[in-house]
């Protein structure tokens, strides 16, 4: 009984949003390695939609464009909701592990990541004036996203609906606390860097003259 | 091999000399140079260098026009037959000089009153001929007074200080420049009020202000007003109010009766030019999105360079030409207000004006041919002249702006191949082809002007003219691929029954 592949685990979990999660756990199912699959699908979603968008939609001129704001986007706010997830429910009795909420904090992302591309694909269809199906593709991915990742939650701390959204909350809580002591300490690092540069050309500069 | 190589490094060496020397012989004669880079701005803001659409012909000096050196002129008027006005004003008087801009032809200086006696001006800052009656009107700002006069210096009506209750008596009457409508309104623009410019019946009489600019609702605006609703009668006199910014010069579109002001505060941002109509209301207000002058203020050594359009000209093909006092540029625009060309700066030599003094401008010719930018430092006229470039591109935007898009294909085409930074030609292009049913290369330009609504428009009708041409084909492959899933349906099932039966 359930003895599923990991591609099939993948399919379960996403077509089973409310006990998926749960057989994937009580199967021990999932790999790591699918979520390193999914997060740069992720980051390729959102480079996809800001370039390969056709041009009656596209919202970023060539010049203006980065690659930075799609890491942070991706795998930035990834990395900060598991681990900000992570030190939250272990503060709450949760019972996941780091790996597992990766997994399947990952594996709830791809309705998401699947209706950015085909919103990718409509997009050279489509005029401005039918935007309104972007907008109910859009919403679906989201939506089924967003359910399948309070599952998620709610299936690897093996928690309660409220304790679940409890805890999502002080999760998107942590993440803003992580991302603002990134900030703080990448300014700080660059001006400790810039000072032992400092040090360093005004040695060299002594010791030459 | 060595001697070889020897050979070889001169005779390039020699190839390379006869190329340059080609080069420089080739490139001698043709252009006269801008003293400035030309520039434009492309669909990010971005200035981008551009192709010249004027180049600065002559500057013209008092003695080149057959008198005295002229002192800090204040305004320059082109009369409907091309004879030009002059507001000598460090001279005391109005100079008449013919279409050519080579020779004074007469000099107003001495007015006989209605009653007879003699009057002089003193620091005449404004000029203006009606196109209807043939009369000057004349600011003559420190006498206090407007003078309305036939060519003949015989003095029609002086305008002074009005003492209707609708003028404030404290205030002192200084007119800066002065104009009249086709009804014979004479308006007056005032130094020392923001109400806007007076305005008076063709009989003398004041009537009121007129096209005043708005309060631009800033932050510290809207706190003020607030904390005003909350606050008593006598806190109110000792709080600071907020005024508009008043317009210091302006023109009039003699044919339409509209009034364009331009204003040259530097803390100024909505207002900066105006186009009013009869009933006082600015319809630049309408249009979303428009700027004037250069897009951002430059910071060099202590000093912030702001855009300062200190006088507006309509040109008899509708185009909005803005003279920059800050850099001595003039901003040619459209008459939809989109950005034409950028020339003149601030420097010595030809074509380049004494930062912060030059005084008015004044465009010539049908096509606006001819750029007349009036500097009161050097006390010259400097005249610029179109370029074939600048000629291509206003008979595109007349064209364009007309509606004719097709025509306007035609030289839009002639302007990419001097410029392929121009924008609107990408634009008028793009709208040419839709409309001449060549939506597909509509969409290759509506693209390269970043444009996605006019790409969305032509692709709109590309893909209706594609699935037409294509519908039966798509029919067909979509019957066929429905055809396909059923038969490998029915295949499976009969296969699996198969090999349950086996089992």
């Amino acid at each position: 009984m359930m003895d599923l592949t990991q591609p099939q685990w993948v399919r379960h979990v996403i077509l089973h949003p409310f006990e998926g999660f749960e057989d994937l756990r009580w199967k021990k199912g999932g790999t790591l390695k699918y979520t390193v699959i999914i997060i740069a699908a992720l980051f390729f979603s959102l480079i996809a939609w800001d370039r390969w968008c056709g041009f009656q939609f596209r919202p970023l001129p060539d010049a203006l464009f980065s690659v930075v704001p799609y890491i942070m986007r991706s795998v930035v706010y990834f990395l900060a909701w598991v681990i900000g997830n992570w030190a939250v429910c272990t503060l709450l009795d949760g019972e996941g592990t780091m790996k597992n909420i990766c997994i399947y904090s990952s594996y709830a992302l791809i309705p998401y990541i699947v209706s950015t591309f085909i919103n990718v694909v409509l997009s050279h269809i489509l005029v401005q004036a039918e935007a309104v199906f972007f907008a109910a593709v859009y919403y679906t991915g989201l939506i089924w996203s967003a359910v399948l990742l309070f599952s998620a939650i709610k299936a690897v701390h093996q928690y309660t609906f409220t304790k679940t959204a409890a805890a999502i909350l002080l999760t998107l809580f942590a993440m803003l606390v992580i991302l603002f002591l990134a900030v703080l300490f990448l300014s700080l690092f660059q001006k400790v860097f810039v000072f032992f540069y400092t040090l360093y050309t005004e040695i060299l500069y002594r010791v030459r003259v | 091999m060595k001697l070889n190589i020897q050979t070889l490094r001169r005779r390039t060496a020699a190839f390379l000399l006869t190329f340059a020397a080609a080069a420089s012989v080739l490139t001698l004669p043709v252009s006269a140079e801008e003293p400035y880079d030309v520039y434009n701005y492309d669909s990010l803001e971005k200035a981008v260098p551009s192709q010249a659409g004027y180049l600065a012909e002559r500057a013209v000096s008092g003695k080149d026009l057959g008198t005295v050196p002229l002192n800090s002129p204040q305004d320059l008027f082109r009369d409907r037959d091309g004879s030009f006005l002059l507001a000598d004003s460090g001279n005391n008087r109005i100079l008449m000089i013919d279409s050519d801009f080579t020779k004074v032809t007469h000099i107003c200086d001495r007015f006989t009153m209605p009653d007879g006696s003699e009057t002089a001006l003193k620091n005449p800052r404004g000029v203006y001929r009606s196109p209807d009656t043939g009369l000057l009107y004349i600011a003559d700002s420190d006498n206090e007074r407007a003078l309305i006069c036939t060519p003949e210096g015989e003095v029609v009506r002086e305008i002074k200080k009005p003492d209707s209750p609708a003028y404030d008596a404290q205030l002192t009457f200084l007119p800066q420049k002065i104009l009249c409508d086709s009804a014979g309104n004479v308006y007056i623009v005032l130094s020392n009020t923001t109400k806007g410019a007076a305005m008076f019946s063709a009989e003398g009489e004041f009537i009121g202000y007129y096209g005043a600019n708005a309060v631009a609702p800033t932050a510290e605006v809207i706190a003020n007003r607030f904390w005003n609703l909350i606050a008593s009668e006598r806190e109110k006199r000792y709080r600071t109010r907020n005024t508009p910014t008043a317009f210091d010069n302006f023109d009039i579109d003699a044919e339409k009766g509209f009034i364009y002001t331009s204003t040259s505060s530097g803390s100024n941002e909505t207002d900066t030019v105006k186009k009013v109509n009869p009933e006082g209301y600015n319809l630049f207000d309408y249009m979303s999105d428009y700027r004037w002058g250069d897009l951002f203020s430059t910071w060099y050594s202590g000093t912030s360079y702001k855009t300062k359009i200190i006088d507006v000209d309509i040109g008899d093909d509708g185009s909005i030409n803005c003279l920059d006092q800050t850099t001595g540029r003039v901003f040619q625009y459209d008459k939809e207000a989109d950005l034409l060309f950028i020339l003149g700066s601030s420097g010595d030599q030809l074509g380049t004006f004494s930062p912060g003094s030059v005084t008015a401008l004044e465009t010539a010719g049908a096509g606006c041919e001819h750029i007349y930018v009036l500097d009161a430092g050097k006390g010259t006229v400097t005249v610029f002249g179109q370029t074939v470039f600048g000629e291509t591109v206003h008979r595109a935007t007349t064209l364009y702006n007309g509606g004719y898009y097709e025509e306007a294909l035609e030289p839009w085409l002639e302007v990419l191949k001097r410029d392929g930074n121009y924008r609107r030609a990408y634009i008028g292009i793009a709208s040419a082809y839709f409309n001449m049913g060549r939506y597909r290369d509509s969409m290759t330009y509506a693209k390269k002007a970043d444009s996605s609504r006019r790409y969305n428009r032509a692709f709109e009708r590309y893909r209706a003219e594609w699935l037409r041409a294509h519908l039966d084909g798509l029919l067909l492959g979509a019957a066929l691929l429905l055809a396909a899933l059923i038969g490998f349906r029915i295949f499976r099932r009969r296969h699996r029954k198969k090999g349950g039966a086996a089992a």
